[in-house]
């Protein structure tokens, strides 16, 4: 369990130490709030009310801070670039030859990188932002503790999804589409820029269950107590289910793809 | 010599499609699924204006115009510059770059051509069909001066596009790292796809005047739908045609000094 250990640790360090790149990532992030946060102000605006659809633009301006900052914290693209770099360079093979699991030492590097991205952009995002604009609180006790638990099931959920689609790179030898069509189904169907209370019907019905609602709609809804104790104790279970889907899917890909490698590098 | 540099520039160019297009059912799989992506962007933007009918005064149609002409803007602008200039940040660390300068040929040329990136065809294609469904939707008269403006409007906003981005990449060969400038650009670029109007007074002013991409989205599109633009006003239409040339001028002068600065990373 070391070796996994020292792998976050030495994920985290690599990343913070390059400065000019951590002050760019905050100012970046503090961007994409600020912005996301104008987006929701301007369509309130634009209909002349502060409550839509029984949600207040306080409400959606915390959803935006905790979609934009909290839960994108973790980047799908990274899981799958790296896969797929080990495979164009032929650093997959090694993997074979470790007595490590690839799949776990890439969890264990995301462990890594998300906790580089919590100190240096969640947290002071979240600070700045609040400081800005007024978070709202959780509803109650009971959904802040929830949110956690929904928040640490959201990353292990992405990071799942991430790895299932970057292994299916061995069979197409490429990563770049992969991540892009993950792109595409979360920017649509996680509700990171807009909650499934404004989806059209049947859209909205589909949205709520598929695995990418648990990424960032419903760590989000529990937060601001959109649903009852007994809904959110159900939605915790699904997730979890999802998550071991997911996590077979990934297993058995992995026995599937250690039996593919094909190595071209010199 | 611009005689040689023009003789051997479409020869580097088809040299580097023909690469490209070797394994041609991963390139177009890859295409869709850039056009899938930029999609689900339009859908979600599209879900909101269904919703709330209006974004900061402009309606779908608007809209739609607005993203497809920074889509259309941008992939021309980046397949000139984007690959080849976030890559030269490589060529400094490994000393490769020491290489171009040796050639009699301009290095930046060299880069630019000998990478011209053909992979923008997907964002092409969305951005056309779309840019021509909007042109027809909007509430708008068309004349042959509207029209011009519209594509004189998308040429400088394709020149400024790829000048920011060439700035940006020069900036490697001083500073040795520069692409963490470009997750600022695109932080910056994924708000133009939203009237300039909406955000607050320090984002508008930045995204006129230190990264100034309003000028390749909604600056030039609210000027001709005759949109209030923030501080430009009247001088929105003119401010659209001459930045282009203007920032393309401001990158030669970065280029020229960044080259001057360069001293090698290399081993």
């Amino acid at each position: 369990m070391s070796a996994y250990f020292a792998f976050a640790r030495s994920s985290f360090h690599s990343q913070l130490a390059y400065r000019n790149e951590v002050w760019a990532n905050i100012f970046g992030k503090l961007v994409q709030v600020f912005a996301r946060v104008a987006i929701w102000q301007a369509a309130y605006a634009g209909v002349s009310a502060i409550v839509v659809d029984g949600v207040s633009l306080q409400q959606m301006v915390t959803y935006a801070l905790l979609g934009g900052a909290v839960l994108g914290a973790t980047r799908p693209e990274r899981i799958i670039g790296e896969i797929g770099r080990s495979l164009k360079t032929g650093d997959i093979a090694v993997w074979l030859l470790k007595p490590l699991s690839y799949p776990l030492y890439l969890f264990a590097n995301e462990c890594g990188s998300f906790g580089y991205r919590l100190m240096t952009q969640v947290i002071p995002t979240i600070a700045f932002t609040a400081l800005f604009y007024g978070m709202l609180p959780p509803a109650s006790l009971f959904d802040g503790l929830m949110f956690i638990a929904f928040w640490a099931l959201s990353f292990t959920l992405l990071f799942l999804m991430s790895a299932l689609f970057g292994l299916v790179a061995f069979w197409l030898m490429t990563s770049f589409s992969l991540d892009w069509i993950l792109g595409a189904l979360l920017q649509l169907f996680s509700g990171l820029l807009i909650p499934f209370w404004f989806f059209p019907e049947p859209l909205a019905t589909i949205a709520r269950h598929l695995p990418f609602a648990w990424v960032v709609y419903y760590p989000n809804a529990v937060y601001l107590g959109r649903l009852s104790t007994a809904d959110v104790w159900l939605h915790f279970g699904l997730g979890l289910a999802w998550a071991a889907l997911f996590l077979t899917g990934v297993l058995w890909l992995w026995r599937c793809a250690s039996g593919r490698i094909t190595v071209q590098g010199g | 010599m611009l005689i040689h540099h023009l003789r051997v520039l479409p020869l580097l160019v088809r040299m580097h499609v023909r690469s490209q297009m070797e394994y041609c059912g991963a390139f177009w799989l890859d295409r869709l699924a850039q056009i899938l992506s930029y999609g689900s962007v339009f859908a979600t933007i599209g879900i909101l204006l269904a919703r709330f009918d209006t974004l900061g005064g402009w309606t779908w149609p608007e809209l739609a115009l607005l993203f497809s002409f920074q889509l259309l803007a941008y992939s021309l602008g980046a397949a000139m510059s984007f690959v080849q200039l976030r890559d030269l940040e490589e060529l400094v660390r490994l000393g490769t770059f020491d290489t171009l300068l040796v050639k009699p040929f301009s290095p930046w040329a060299y880069l630019v051509f000998s990478g011209l990136n053909i992979g923008y065809t997907g964002h092409v294609i969305l951005a056309v069909a779309l840019m021509g469904w909007a042109v027809l939707s909007v509430d708008f008269v068309w004349s042959v001066w509207s029209a011009s403006f519209l594509i004189a409007a998308l040429i400088s906003a394709t020149l400024l596009t790829a000048a920011l981005i060439t700035m940006i990449g020069a900036t490697a060969l001083i500073w040795v790292r520069s692409n963490h400038l470009f997750s600022i650009f695109f932080g910056f670029w994924d708000l133009t796809r939203y009237p300039l109007n909406i955000f607050p007074g320090g984002i508008q002013t930045i995204l006129i005047t230190a990264v100034p991409l309003a000028l390749t989205s909604s600056v030039p599109v609210g000027a001709l739908l005759g949109k209030p633009i923030p501080s430009l006003g009247d001088w929105a239409g003119l401010a659209s045609l001459v930045a282009g040339p203007i920032w393309v001028l401001i990158a030669i002068v970065h280029w020229r000094y960044a080259t001057g600065k360069y001293q090698g990373a290399g081993g």
